[in-house]
């Protein structure tokens, strides 16, 4: 196609992705920078905002339980990067070349589809106390059983595998398309050559999975950071604002006590970690892509 | 290891994997007058609809249940074409600075939902946007449409541009092009983003929360969430059965699309 000919089409798809800039421009762009102006004043949602300059990244700092919250993030982040994405590579590695693999994937596929108040409504009826879990510890012996949601860290331990129940599945699907996609020359090559399991899985699939295992990591990173639905159904935080989460503790510190200056604060701060960590993890992904 | 072994493996996990779908769905089946929770692994009874009905009735979950059906299908709806829209202005189209264009979209999801709340829920007060459907609606195709140019953009740059010369040497224009020959190629695609959003928007909690309020505006999770708090002990039945009533929905959609939602991914991925 001559240089013309591309460029004769131009006012017509200006016209085709406006609709999607508009909506996006509209609805995320201009709240987000209506956030980080709003995490600089003292708000409670009626009269106009006064300009406070950093007090609410000082209070926010001055606050012990911030950093609580803070650390409950964190360590949905590892937790969530070592249950459900290891649990469902290793699902999809199971059910790879085998004959009705995807109705054996399905029993796990369903957690998936309920909603993050589901599981944490079907978990906290399992994990309260003297609930199916207990009872079930219960008839083996165990008397004395932990206090799965009321004791921390404990309770955001327990959550964040309730989580990975309702996640791997779908990271198991991810996996699985990634290892459809794999050329089978390659493959059968490395058979012929007798590559078999761990070293079939570390010469041959793992780095062919790479591009794919990077989308996955990076989207398990930006989604656990964020983590509300499961806390909020289970412990709403507690007890006290023991298991509670960056978002959640945005959410409360808003909704709650109208402190929108605050919120807007931790708001800005988890956006600061999340592009951070974003960044980190990409550019590590690519330096690794370029040693190949 | 051998294929029987991981067979065997695999039925084995499965079985465990759904242990607490057979703990819901027993125990929702509990009447409230025979729930005890004392006998969590024991099925009693089958009041399952009877429990469902009430967590209807009560609690305006019934109300919610239409207001979230119009979210969950018209925004992926909405959103999957505006996304189509982008893909082909940049891939077929081949708009400048195409690539800018599209970081600016797909920009939209690397921030966490936490930077939006504070000013759409200010904003919408302001505008009478607040408690509305629509505004509901437009808040759920904003948020789907990044993933939905993601996805597109891809699909379509698996096309070969003859297609597009072809179409034009035929005399079509550009919205005919889109609409009669780019728009049914993609179907596969389209389908798997509007399933997956068609589940996100179902299964949302935090703007449900934020920007709505009345029984019949506020998104059916969003009530289960508020139904949690209210009711206890011998109720508990019947919040389980709003909990499967509200999964239910998306759990059919997953499981009888998983085939071709695979499948529209994976075209979609070069």
């Amino acid at each position: 196609m001559s240089r013309r000919d591309s460029t004769s089409y131009q006012w017509s798809a200006r016209g085709f992705i406006a609709p999607g800039v508009i909506l996006v421009a509209v609805l995320l762009y201009a709240p987000l920078l209506w956030t980080t102006y709003l995490s600089f004043t003292e708000y409670n949602g009626l009269g106009d905002p006064d300009w406070v300059g950093l007090a609410n990244y000082g209070a926010m700092f001055a606050d012990p339980e911030f950093f609580g919250s803070l650390g409950n993030t964190l360590l949905w982040v590892a937790g969530t990067l070592i249950v459900p994405v290891g649990l469902g590579l290793g699902l999809a590695l199971l059910t790879f070349d085998l004959k009705g693999g995807i109705w054996l994937r399905l029993p796990f596929l369903i957690p998936y589809a309920i909603s993050g108040i589901g599981v944490g409504l079907i978990w906290s009826f399992i994990l309260q106390s003297d609930g199916a879990l207990d009872q079930a510890l219960a008839l083996v012996g165990v008397v004395d059983p932990p206090r799965w949601l009321l004791d921390a860290p404990l309770n955001t331990v327990v959550m964040i595998l309730a989580s990975a129940w309702q996640g791997v599945g779908v990271n198991a699907l991810l996996f699985t398309i990634g290892l459809q996609s794999i050329p089978k020359e390659p493959l059968e090559a490395a058979r012929l050559d007798g590559a078999r399991g761990a070293r079939l899985f570390g010469s041959i699939l793992w780095p062919m999975l790479r591009p794919l295992t990077a989308v996955v990591i990076g989207l398990s990173i930006v989604a656990s950071l964020k983590t509300f639905d499961i806390v909020q159904g289970m412990t709403k935080g507690g007890p006290g604002r023991a298991s509670e989460t960056l978002a959640l503790t945005m959410y409360k510190d808003t909704f709650v006590n109208s402190d929108y200056g605050l919120g807007s604060a931790i708001a800005v701060f988890l956006t600061i970690v999340t592009l951070v960590a974003s960044v980190l993890y990409l550019r590590q992904q690519l330096s690794k892509k370029n040693e190949i | 290891m051998s294929r029987s072994i991981r067979t065997a493996v695999l039925i084995v996990a499965g079985i465990i994997w759904l242990l607490p779908v057979y703990l819901l769905v027993i125990n929702a089946a509990k009447s409230p007058a025979d729930f005890t929770s004392k006998e969590a692994w024991l099925p009693n009874g089958f009041a399952l609809f009877d429990n469902m009905a009430d967590a209807l009735s009560l609690s305006g979950l019934g109300d919610a249940v239409l207001s979230t059906l119009i979210y969950a299908v018209v925004s992926p709806i909405v959103a999957v074409l505006v996304g189509a829209a982008a893909g082909f202005a940049i891939v077929a189209l081949r708009l400048k600075h195409g690539f800018a264009w599209f970081v600016v979209i797909f920009g939209g999801t690397v921030f966490p939902l936490q930077m939006v709340l504070i000013p759409l829920f200010d904003g919408y007060s302001r505008v009478g946007l607040f408690d509305t459907r629509f505004g509901m609606v437009l808040i759920y195709t904003a948020i789907s449409v990044p993933f939905s140019a993601f996805v597109m953009r891809n699909f379509f740059s698996g096309i070969a541009h003859n297609v597009f010369e072809a179409a034009v040497v035929d005399g079509a224009s550009t919205w005919r092009i889109f609409t009669r020959v780019y728009i049914p190629m993609a179907m596969s695609a389209l389908v798997a983003i509007f399933i997956l959003q068609a589940t996100f928007v179902w299964n949302d909690l935090l703007l449900g929360l934020t920007l709505s309020q009345s029984d019949d505006v506020r998104p059916i999770v969003t009530t289960l969430s508020g139904m949690q708090s209210t009711y206890g002990g011998a109720q508990l039945s019947t919040v389980l059965a709003a909990g499967i009533l509200v999964s239910l929905p998306t759990v059919v959609l997953f499981l009888f699309t998983q085939k071709f939602f695979a499948k529209g991914l994976a075209l979609g991925q070069y």
